[in-house]
């Protein structure tokens, strides 16, 4: 106990010592942090109506339907209409030239006369329909046919996400299928008034039947919408905490390739026990890293104007997914730090293959957008365990009970990079222990 | 002589992995107490692989090794304890001071507290260290460095010693200081087992050498004797390029 103790000593003295490293170690992460949560706070914040995306919006029609989609646009709070280009009104071609240039993602441009051809498609096919009945000649009203439908054209900057384009798409849709609806409903009201004197229009106006409410589940008692920080601080603090491995490698060939560990492995101590040392110290170092982290999550991220991290959660659960989340990582670096025969082969496959799992675990793209096969793929990276651990809490408000069968995971994955090393080394030379 | 060895070497060999030839090609000897005994070889010869075998840190594809009386392949933690290493590598920690490097290692041994600290300034006094010993390694000249990597193979009082070359690179002084320090506790009951490349350094120093090539012994014995038989090479050195060739080995 007392060796591990003085390795403790030792490697913390050699972190402490190199003040470079550490900057590097504790800075980037929550710079990273700042950095993505910014990038990504559009997405969350719109949900929010905190931020919106401007609309360049030319209404050539000047009826129902083009003051159904400004108003409807207006109140959805996610979009700023624009009606000039360069300070000069705008016109079709302004607005595609604005939107090809980048200058503007959405253009939406509503021709002249299409209420206009709405309401005479929507009385013609009322006649039709009560020509069925008699009140009409149905052999005239058959010859009769539908004006051609009319086109409101958008423009999308082709860097727009395909989700954002069919959002933008349905909301106008929806406004045109409102606009018919009460068209047909009032042209009916309007026939079976004529045909019928004494008929008495309803005094109420139709309404929805269904109704849309949008909800979080979580195992917190109040309801929260989930944030960007909320979903960023976790993600990329499981990434940086992986991206340990690439001082803990480099740390470890070090001594072999100066000879230390040569020194050591002739002195009476183990080389687990020297490890196990050395995973005390970079376990801390991950810790105060996701603390930080936290931290630039709480007080950091406001400054540049994104939701700050609420820490609203179940502490003590926290500590122990981050503490098993450390170990996994550490785990990892363990086994390719032995692995490795040099910090080059260490620092290259320990990237890209933290960066692998780190795609394939959902840090970048939800695994619900995910293919079934990568969906199941996901579910074997270790940062993918560790990131549902952080949202469970975060996101669900869960406690160490619905957290443990991630952390169990985690910890186990640990240990069999643990048991990994020791067996390689065994294997490479049957007097290591 | 009557005296039991300290270190006996049966049929020793190593061959390792994706290689034919072996480093160390059935080796056997042995080696008796208060001796400073010298391997001696070109590079590639097997002495760090031998050495590297007798401290515990390689297994041997074949034979038998005893130490100070322990078997190798059932009691390495205690042999361990008896042994210091002295690696041809400065293996010490740039960033950490001399006090420190030497405390840590020390802790590896179990020593500690007082006892430790008295036996680190005795040893920097020696060597001429105990100004410098709050003061990083990575600051010390290549001299200073190799007398610290030799202080960490002794401070727990070893009953042998390994040294992998270690004056290699070194000014006349610290060399000086070091052959006469190796004197001394030889003197005092320590078993030395060193390498190296300097000849006329073994002659003087060593009790008996081994001269080694290709993983076999080839020559053994006290060096002024090995002169004596061989008086048409007149040293040390003219008898290990004779008995070795003089081609390039690396």
């Amino acid at each position: 106990m007392l060796k591990f103790i003085y390795t403790i000593r030792k490697e913390a003295l050699i972190l402490l010592r190199d003040k470079a490293g550490l900057i590097i170690l504790f800075l980037m992460p929550t710079v990273l942090i700042v950095i993505m949560s910014l990038l990504q706070e559009f997405g969350y914040s719109s949900v929010r109506r905190e931020t919106q995306v401007n609309v360049l919006f030319l209404d050539h029609d000047g009826d129902s339907l083009g003051f159904k989609i400004r108003t409807g646009l207006m109140k959805a709070g996610y979009f700023n209409l624009i009606d000039s280009v360069d300070g000069k009104p705008a016109t079709d071609s302004s607005i595609r030239d604005a939107v090809k240039k980048g200058k503007y993602v959405v253009g939406v441009v509503i021709p002249k006369g299409v209420t206009k051809k709405i309401r005479s498609n929507v009385k013609l096919m009322v006649a039709k329909t009560m020509a069925g009945f008699g009140l009409y000649d149905q052999r005239i009203v058959d010859q009769i046919p539908f004006g051609l439908a009319d086109t409101i054209t958008l423009y999308f900057d082709p860097t727009v996400k395909k989700s954002f384009q069919y959002g933008v798409v349905s909301s106008l849709k929806q406004y045109n299928y409102q606009i018919e609806s009460e068209m047909i409903f009032s042209t009916f009201n309007q026939e079976l008034a004529k045909a019928f004197p004494t008929y008495r229009p309803p005094s109420q106006s139709f309404k929805d039947a269904v109704e849309f409410q949008e909800e979080y589940p979580s195992y917190h008692e109040v309801e929260r919408i989930p944030d960007s920080a909320e979903h960023n601080v976790p993600a990329w603090t499981v990434f940086a905490m992986f991206f340990i491995i690439i001082p803990l490698t480099s740390s470890m060939i070090i001594e072999r390739e100066a000879g230390s560990q040569f020194r050591l492995m002739a002195m009476p101590v183990t080389y687990m026990q020297l490890l196990m040392a050395k995973v005390f110290v970079y376990l801390l170092v991950c810790f105060v890293q996701a603390v930080l982290m936290m931290l630039a999550g709480m007080y950091l991220l406001p400054l540049v104007n994104v939701t700050p991290l609420v820490m609203a959660v179940n502490i003590f659960s926290l500590v122990v997914i981050t503490v098993m989340t450390a170990l996994a990582a550490l785990g990892y670096g363990v086994l390719v730090g032995t692995i490795a025969g040099t910090h080059q082969q260490a620092a290259a496959f320990g990237a890209v293959s933290i960066i692998i799992m780190a795609a394939m675990g959902g840090l970048w793209v939800p695994t619900y957008l995910m293919n079934p096969a990568m969906q199941h793929f996901a579910t074997f990276s270790p940062l993918n365990w560790a990131l549902n651990g952080y949202y469970t809490i975060f996101l669900r408000g869960g406690g160490l009970r619905e957290i443990f069968p991630d952390t169990l995971k985690l910890l186990i994955f640990f240990l069999v990079m643990v048991s990994g090393t020791a067996f390689y080394r065994k294997l490479k030379n049957p007097m290591n222990k | 002589m009557s005296v039991k060895p300290i270190i006996e070497i049966r049929d020793l060999t190593k061959i390792y992995k994706g290689s034919d030839e072996p480093a160390v090609d059935s080796i056997s000897l042995d080696i008796y107490p208060d001796e400073i005994f010298g391997l001696l070889g070109p590079n590639g010869a097997g002495k760090t692989t031998t050495i590297s075998i007798l401290c515990g840190i390689f297994a041997p594809t074949r034979g038998s090794i005893t130490i100070d009386g322990l078997d190798i392949g059932k009691d390495l933690s205690r042999i361990k304890h008896r042994i210091g290493v002295v690696p041809q590598d400065l293996a010490l920690y740039p960033t950490l001071t001399a006090l420190e490097n030497l405390t840590f290692f020390g802790n590896m041994y179990g020593l500690k507290g007082a006892d430790l600290r008295d036996r680190i300034f005795d040893c920097l006094k020696v060597f001429g260290l105990e100004k410098v010993a709050h003061k990083k390694i990575y600051s010390f000249s290549g001299g200073m460095k190799r007398r610290v990597n030799l202080i960490a193979g002794l401070l727990h009082h070893p009953r042998i010693i390994f040294l992998d070359e270690p004056t290699v690179g070194i000014d006349v002084q610290s060399r000086f200081v070091i052959l006469e320090y190796l004197n001394k506790i030889n003197k005092e009951g320590t078993t030395i087992i060193y390498t190296s490349h300097y000849m006329e350094e073994a002659e003087n120093l060593c009790s008996r050498v081994a001269i080694v090539d290709r993983g076999k012994i080839i020559s053994i014995g006290n060096p002024k004797e090995l002169v004596k038989e061989h008086p048409e090479f007149k040293n040390l050195e003219n008898i290990f390029l004779h008995l070795t060739g003089k081609e390039m080995r690396d």
